[in-house]
């Protein structure tokens, strides 16, 4: 709260405007954009314009209205033109209401990707692949016959929270209500998404990724979100159909749309994942439980990993092609594909050295566009993230090779001490601001991760 | 060592727990998934009350003969965990209620 409002006092009035005389936005989620908005009359006067002349109205429609157009264009101007959402964040489905009002106008309206509402993941990402890599090495002599899904079992049910909203959703799912219908499903999909969106990824990434090598453990990952009350259904509708579906609505919506940003297949990256970053995918493939679109492993066989949504292409006439190349956004996706089985296996991204410039560009974009709220402080600690996997992995694989006893922890600590500490790493917040508070804000943000090193 | 023994053995009432398998609890499921047993262990010598003590010299004197009584506090839960859920050896989910203890006293 301290840090906020020091941030806030050194950037001063201009940081609250729409835009200050370098270009550089504030970052804001919606809600706080919609206040901004209110709170000047000529951008509240634009929005509600906007808001009206979209409503019933398609794209071009809209836009043949030069009063609509020209508030379209004033609100390209204003914060609530950038704005992010955050998964899980206090009032999601209105910050999502008010991005949507915004972009639907903005886009094409029948795009086949759509742009993610939330902010990029920037979360550590070698934090819980480290984690998944100690359980799966945990025991040597039994690992043969070690089931890593019964394993994710025991230790969501050693964890208090983990435990009881595991309980919560299998209970609900599994209650009969009548002898034609075998559950209620709209209370299942809520309980799941309660789920994933309170308890820590390294215990839902657990139950959801294990590897398996029998297919015992591979129907046990199959069953884990309760598949016959949560997935399956009488009849498969067509894949375009239920996308339509899902973007009546906002969360479903704004869900798939992160599936696309951070599972599209890239062919600029080693691992085919955008950004190489596994964990961005990994957390939007969970955000979809839970809703219209929810996808799950198709079968238990254990050679191939394949999942889909509740959907086929038949009967899609002449947008056969399109169908499937949405279901195989899904089927036949190598950056899911490897993201999963890198979780199930314990192991990171591996960059090699001499290729260091996607990550770094990465980290800096996200950190620009990371906003200086309170709740953030935890969250903004790309500096060292994505740069740092090379180093760590390459001693934990070594570590694999030598079948040593791994000390991890280590290893994280002492790249994070050296990002931290490399002048070169925190030039990233100066990049676009021209004026010093920015260098500022920098090294306040900073300051958390000293004192977390510090507790290490 | 008989010693620690006897001291361990008069320890007063509290929570303890375990982590077993579902099938080692007896309650007829077969499933290999690991949960944690909560259970209260410990003597109640500290919370006799005059009820026990009356009920004691009551079945000396044999004003109480036929009927079973119980003259000491036991050390039992006072409330029960939330519910526990797991999937069995054939897929099939099961939830079980009280399984397990949250809060010991003694009773």
């Amino acid at each position: 709260m301290i840090l906020y409002e020091i941030l806030h006092s050194l950037a001063g009035p201009s940081s609250l405007s729409d835009q200050d005389p370098h270009g550089w936005r504030t970052p804001v989620d919606c809600v706080r954009a919609n206040e901004l908005c209110a709170a000047e009359s000529s951008c509240s006067s634009r929005y509600r314009t906007l808001r009206q002349c979209l409503a019933g109205r398609d794209r071009n429609t809209m836009l043949a209205n030069k009063e609509c157009q020209a508030a379209l264009e004033v609100l390209q101007e204003s914060p609530l033109y950038d704005c992010r959402c955050k998964r899980g964040m206090k009032k999601e489905l209105q910050c999502l209401q008010i991005y949507w009002s915004i972009h639907l106008g903005l886009t094409e309206g029948e795009e086949f990707y759509e742009a993610s509402p939330y902010e990029p993941v920037t979360s550590r990402l070698s934090d819980i692949f480290r984690l998944a890599s100690i359980f799966s090495g945990m025991d040597p002599a039994t690992n043969s016959k070690s089931n890593h899904c019964l394993d994710a079992a025991k230790a969501c049910n050693l964890n208090e929270n983990c435990k009881r909203l595991r309980s919560a959703y299998i209970s609900t799912c599994t209650k009969d209500i009548s002898p034609t219908e075998r559950c209620n499903r709209r209370k299942c999909h809520k309980a799941l998404r309660q789920f994933f969106d309170r308890v820590p990824s390294e215990y839902t990434y657990r139950l959801l990724f294990c590897s398996c090598k029998d297919q015992a453990c591979a129907e046990r990952r199959r069953q884990t979100i309760v598949p016959s009350c949560s997935y399956e259904d009488r009849e498969k509708p067509n894949c375009l159909d239920l996308r339509n579906l899902c973007r009546t609505d906002h969360l479903c919506r704004s869900r798939l749309a992160d599936f696309h940003t951070n599972c599209q297949v890239s062919f600029q990256s080693l691992t085919s994942c955008p950004g190489d970053n596994y964990q961005a995918c990994l957390g939007s493939y969970a955000g979809m439980i839970g809703f219209d679109m929810t996808p799950n492993y198709i079968d238990s066989s254990t050679s191939s990993l394949t999942v889909s949504p509740w959907c086929s292409c038949r009967g899609s006439g002449n947008m056969e092609e399109e169908c499937e190349k949405f279901l195989k956004d899904f089927t036949e996706n190598p950056c899911l594909r490897n993201a999963i089985q890198a979780f199930g296996n314990g192991t990171d991204v591996s960059l090699t050295p001499k290729n260091p410039s996607p990550p770094i560009t990465l980290a800096t974009k996200t950190s620009n566009e990371s906003p200086p709220l309170p709740d953030d402080i935890n969250d903004s600690n790309t500096i060292f993230d994505t740069s740092v996997i090379t180093t760590c992995t390459s001693i934990q694989e070594q570590e694999q090779k030598l079948n040593k006893s791994k000390e991890p922890s280590l290893c994280f600590s002492e790249t994070q001490l050296t990002t931290d500490i490399m002048p070169d790493q925190k030039t990233f917040v100066d990049q676009k601001a021209s004026s010093n508070q920015h260098s500022v804000a920098g090294i306040l943000s900073a300051v958390p991760f000293l004192l977390v090193k510090l507790a290490l | 060592n008989r010693m620690k023994r006897a001291r361990a053995r008069h320890k007063p009432c509290a929570l303890k727990e375990l982590e077993v398998t579902v099938s080692e609890l007896g309650l007829g499921y077969e499933s290999d998934e690991t949960v944690l047993f909560r259970y209260c262990s410990g003597t109640c010598e500290t919370a006799v009350r005059n009820y026990d003590m009356s009920l004691k010299n009551m079945r000396l004197k044999k004003k109480i003969k036929k009927e079973k009584v119980r003259a000491r506090p036991c050390c039992r839960p006072l409330s029960y965990d939330d519910d526990v859920s797991f999937l069995d050896a054939r897929n099939h989910y099961h939830t079980v209620n009280e399984l397990s203890a949250k809060e010991c006293g003694c009773v």
